[in-house]
Parts: structure tokens; C-alpha cells; sequence
């Protein structure tokens, strides 16, 4: 290594080095700010106050397709300006200006000599004297077009997103209108007329997003007889949907074939065990009955698989269970057990089925059981004015649950109509 | 709400399953998957311990029946342990409580498992 401390001459061929990179650097950068001026990435332009054009530069007289001698002293900065642009500049850019003596970024358009407009942002500053008197104002013009594109890309996007919304939004609603449709089809428009019967039903869907799986109908057996199902196929939504429509018509052709309530629930259970047996079971509870009036009053047998028992509202006031206990879940096993049960439902008596929403809706701040005792209560507790009355008032109380009722509800009260007190004042005069 | 969680155990007398949290619609699928993942031995119990069990609607009780119906497949049992009250009481009404064999909790159930078989 070489430490002589009185080196004072470049090594050989080193200054030559240095001189060499000057001159490429001289060579790529402008050689004077007159050039810079005139071919700046960005438009530049000196006003009078007035806004007449005192000086130009290329690229802005490009952009504009004008040549210098027809805008220099001839036009103002707002000649160059869109009618829309030359209001805004009025009411907005020049009365910041003046106020600040300077405006920054603002996006307005320039009107091009073949008619075009162009985006461009805009940044103006007022020159003044040594004394504070404003002289001239300074411009700067940027090409906005790339970014006045992005904008309405941005916008555009929007859009699309809005209109995905609203897609979206009606193909919901489209959605519900079908589950809705499809969940009326599972129960019966309206409930047939029976000679000496009074019906009443009510449907409650705690989602119309999800199908629910209760049922009820009523219809005749031909012979004066009639019979009733009301049920409530475990879980929710379109496979749901689809036991609720088996065991619908399974109970009706069921029944036509033989009306006993064991048997009629008994081929359902064949039916739904066959059907599911392979992969993932359903299963539903069912009350089925067949009603015979006869003498004044009408017979009522009927028979549940693991359904709430059936409540029956009497003339006098009182409410008790029909308990059918012991009776299993439709479906679960081959063989299953089935409970019977008979009474007889005299004039002004009312039977009700329900499915569990009810008596498993929760009350109150505890968010409690509602249950059978509550609703054994609240039944005799109604004037016993026949099935509609009982439905309204039980409706009513559905309602007074608000979010407590999570589970859809149907309801079905059959009743025998009282006999007119002008008629029985008839048979005692 | 609480969300479900099921944590899978061996005992002598074959798999027991602790469940936790709500059963229901939107969770059942969850107790399926996790039976299909369990093997029941030919006289084997599978146990459902239900002792964290928060809520169970009629989907949970589908698939407590589709967990009987793997079980019993394969040549086992079922047996429910420490079901909560209000469970119990639904069991009742859809006359379950013929169908499962219920115990008070998880040790009753294998132990007495055992000394049956």
C-alpha cells in the first residue's frame, strides 16, 4: 500500500473520468430554463391581474392546439376554460385567489381547439411587487386525464356495487316470495266449512328465511266424519319443508284408508322410517283425530307421536290437557308406540293443537318458560266463545312474546258452536 | 347464544362425546361430523355427555337420533349422560326418554355400561 502524504497528482486517467461525466450529465439535462419552461411536463401560463394572457408555455399551447400568437394578449385564462368551468372559476377560483393569493389543485376543464375537453388541475399564485401590490398570476396546469379516468373507474365500480346491491336485494326478495309461497302450500288456503264445526287456525314464521316445518289440515272422511292433523317436523328449512309435505299427504291418504288414529300415525312412521332410514333420519311430532258429531255433540278420537297434548277449552270455563302421554316421535323407530285418546266435545266446547313455539316461547326479563300451565291458564281464562275468539286472543298472546316466540307456531281450535240461548229458551217454553 | 364445542374422550366402554353450548339448527351438522369421526365398536357404548349442553332444539334432537342411528349401525349403543333439565323435559314430551338410555352423568354411564356387558 502505497501512504506517500505529499500526493498531490491524481492517479492517471482520473480527472478525465470526472470531465467525461460532466458532459453526459450537460448534455441530458436542460441547457437552460427556457427550455424547462417551455417543455415542462405540466402547462404554464403568466395572467394580468384581468386574467389576460401574458405568456404561455409549448406544452399548454399544445394541449390547447393553439398557436401563441392567438392566445397571448388576446384571450384570458377563463377563455381557455369549459362553460362549466369558466362559472366555477368565477364563483369559486378567483374569489380564493384574490382572498389568498393563492388556489391549489383545483380540477376544472380545458376546452381544446378541436372541442375537446380535457381534465386538468390547476394551481395559481399571485406575483406581487416589492411594495405587496399584486402584479400577475402565476399558473400551472396538470394533465388530469389518467386521473379524471381513475375517478370514473372508482365511480364506475361503485356503481356496479350498488347495482350488485340491488341485485342482490331483489333476488332476496324473490327468495322469500318463493319460501313463502312453497310454506303456504304446505297448509290449507283455508280451512273447509264443517256442518255443525266452527275451525279457526293461525300460522306464526319466526324466519322467512327458513322454511318451517309445522302443519295442521283439516278434512272430511266422508260418512259425517272428519279428521285433523296438526304437526311439527324436527328442524328447519327446505328438507324440513320437504317431510312437512310427506307427512301432509301421508296423513291425508292415511286416513281415507283407515281413519284410526294409531294407524293413521302408524303408516306415517313406516312411511318417514322407509323413506329416511338410510343416511340422515327426520322425524316429526303429529297429532291426528278423527271427529263424528253425533247427538248434539261431536265424538273426538284422535292419537299423538310425541306431540304437546291437545288442550280442550270447555263451555264452562275450565281448560284441561287431553293427555296423550307415551306417544313417540314419528319416524324414529320401525315399530312405535302411538297414544289414543277419546272425549266428546259438547256445544261451546273448544279443542286446541298447537305445536311448541307456544309453549316453549320465553316470557319476561328471566326469559321463563311459557308452558303448559301458563297456557292452560290463559285458555280458561277466554270467554269460551268458540274456536276464532280463542285463536285471536292466542294469536294476541304470540304476539306479546316478541323475540321470546324464536320457533314458528301453528295453531288449530275446532269447536262445537253453543246452541243459540233463543233456541234452548224455544225447547223449555 | 353460545357456540358449540364438542371434545371427543375413549373410556373402557368405548367413546364419549362432551357437548357444550347450543344445538341446534345452525350447530347440528357439527355433532354429525364429529360422530362420523368417532369408531363404535361392535357392543360398544357411545356416551353424549349433554353436562355443558346450553340449549337444544328439534335439529339437535335430530341429531342426537342420527348419532343413535351411527351407533347402532355399527353394533353399539347410546347412552345420554347429565341431560339438562329442560332437554329432558323435551325428551319426555317426544317420548325419547323410551328410546335413549339417560344417566345422570358420564361416569354413571360408562361405569355401568361396563359391569352390564
Amino acid at each position: 500500500m502505497m501512504c506517500r502524504t505529499d500526493q498531490s497528482v491524481p492517479e492517471p486517467g482520473e480527472e478525465q473520468d470526472v470531465d467525461a461525466t460532466d458532459a453526459v450529465f450537460t448534455a441530458l439535462l436542460e441547457d437552460s430554463a427556457e427550455e424547462l419552461y417551455e417543455q415542462a411536463p405540466c402547462g404554464y401560463l403568466s395572467t394580468l391581474m384581468d386574467g389576460t394572457i401574458a405568456k404561455i408555455n409549448a406544452t399548454l399551447l399544445e394541449w390547447l392546439g393553439l398557436e401563441r400568437s392567438q392566445v397571448v394578449g388576446r384571450m384570458r385564462f377563463t377563455d381557455l376554460l369549459t362553460v362549466g368551468g369558466k362559472l366555477y372559476h368565477e364563483t369559486h377560483f378567483a374569489p380564493l385567489l384574490q382572498m389568498k393569493g393563492e388556489v391549489s389543485g383545483i380540477a376544472l376543464d380545458i376546452k381544446t381547439a378541436d372541442k375537446q375537453r380535457m381534465p386538468v388541475l390547476v394551481t395559481s399564485k399571485v406575483k406581487t411587487s416589492e411594495e405587496g401590490e399584486p402584479m400577475l398570476i402565476r399558473t400551472t396546469v396538470f394533465d388530469a386525464r389518467d386521473r379524471r379516468a381513475y375517478e370514473m373507474e372508482l365511480l364506475r365500480g361503485r356503481q356496479a356495487a350498488e347495482e350488485a346491491r340491488r341485485q342482490s336485494e331483489a333476488d332476496r326478495a324473490r327468495l322469500q316470495e318463493a319460501l313463502a309461497v312453497l310454506q303456504q302450500s304446505l297448509l290449507p288456503a283455508e280451512l273447509p266449512v264443517v256442518p255443525g264445526l266452527e275451525a279457526g287456525s293461525y300460522y306464526h314464521t319466526a324466519s322467512p328465511d327458513l322454511l318451517g316445518g309445522d302443519f295442521y289440515d283439516l278434512f272430511p272422511l266422508g260418512g259425517g266424519q272428519w279428521a285433523f292433523f296438526l304437526g311439527d317436523v324436527c328442524g328447519k328449512g327446505p328438507q324440513a319443508a320437504a317431510v312437512t309435505s310427506l307427512a301432509r299427504y301421508t296423513l291425508r291418504a292415511a286416513a281415507l284408508h283407515d281413519p284410526d288414529p294409531v294407524s293413521v300415525l302408524t303408516t306415517l312412521n313406516t312411511v318417514l322410517h322407509e323413506r329416511y332410514a338410510s343416511g340422515e333420519g327426520r322425524y316429526c311430532t303429529a297429532i291426528f283425530g278423527v271427529l263424528q258429531p253425533a247427538d248434539g255433540r261431536v265424538r273426538l278420537h284422535l292419537a299423538s307421536g310425541g306431540h304437546p297434548s291437545a288442550l280442550i277449552q270447555r263451555a264452562d270455563g275450565s281448560a284441561d290437557y287431553l293427555p296423550t302421554p307415551g306417544g313417540l316421535l314419528v319416524g324414529v323407530l320401525p315399530q312405535a308406540p302411538f297414544t289414543a285418546a277419546r272425549t266428546d266435545l259438547l256445544p261451546g266446547d273448544t279443542l286446541l293443537l298447537y305445536t311448541d313455539g307456544l309453549t316453549e316461547a320465553r316470557t319476561g326479563p328471566e326469559r321463563e318458560l311459557y308452558g303448559d300451565d301458563a297456557l292452560r291458564a290463559f285458555t280458561a281464562a277466554q270467554p269460551p266463545a268458540g274456536p276464532q275468539s280463542l285463536i285471536t286472543a292466542l294469536s294476541g298472546l304470540l304476539a306479546s312474546f316478541g323475540d321470546g316466540l324464536d320457533d314458528d307456531t301453528a295453531l288449530l281450535a275446532l269447536g262445537v258452536p253453543s246452541l243459540p240461548s233463543i233456541a234452548s229458551e224455544d225447547l223449555t217454553t | 347464544m353460545s357456540p358449540l364445542t364438542i371434545t371427543t374422550r375413549d373410556a373402557d366402554t368405548g367413546p364419549v362425546l362432551e357437548i357444550t353450548g347450543d344445538l341446534d339448527h345452525h350447530t347440528a351438522p357439527e355433532l354429525r361430523k364429529a360422530v362420523d369421526g368417532v369408531t363404535v365398536d361392535v357392543g360398544q357404548l357411545l356416551v353424549l355427555d349433554l353436562a355443558g349442553l346450553d340449549f337444544c332444539d328439534s335439529s339437535g334432537i335430530s341429531a342426537l337420533l342420527a348419532a343413535r342411528n351411527a351407533a347402532i349401525e355399527s353394533g353399539g349403543h347410546i347412552a345420554l349422560a347429565a341431560v339438562p333439565a329442560n332437554t329432558a323435559r323435551i325428551l319426555g314430551i317426544v317420548g325419547l326418554d323410551q328410546v335413549f338410555s339417560l344417566h345422570p352423568d358420564a361416569a354413571t354411564a360408562t361405569g355401568r355400561s361396563s359391569a352390564a356387558s
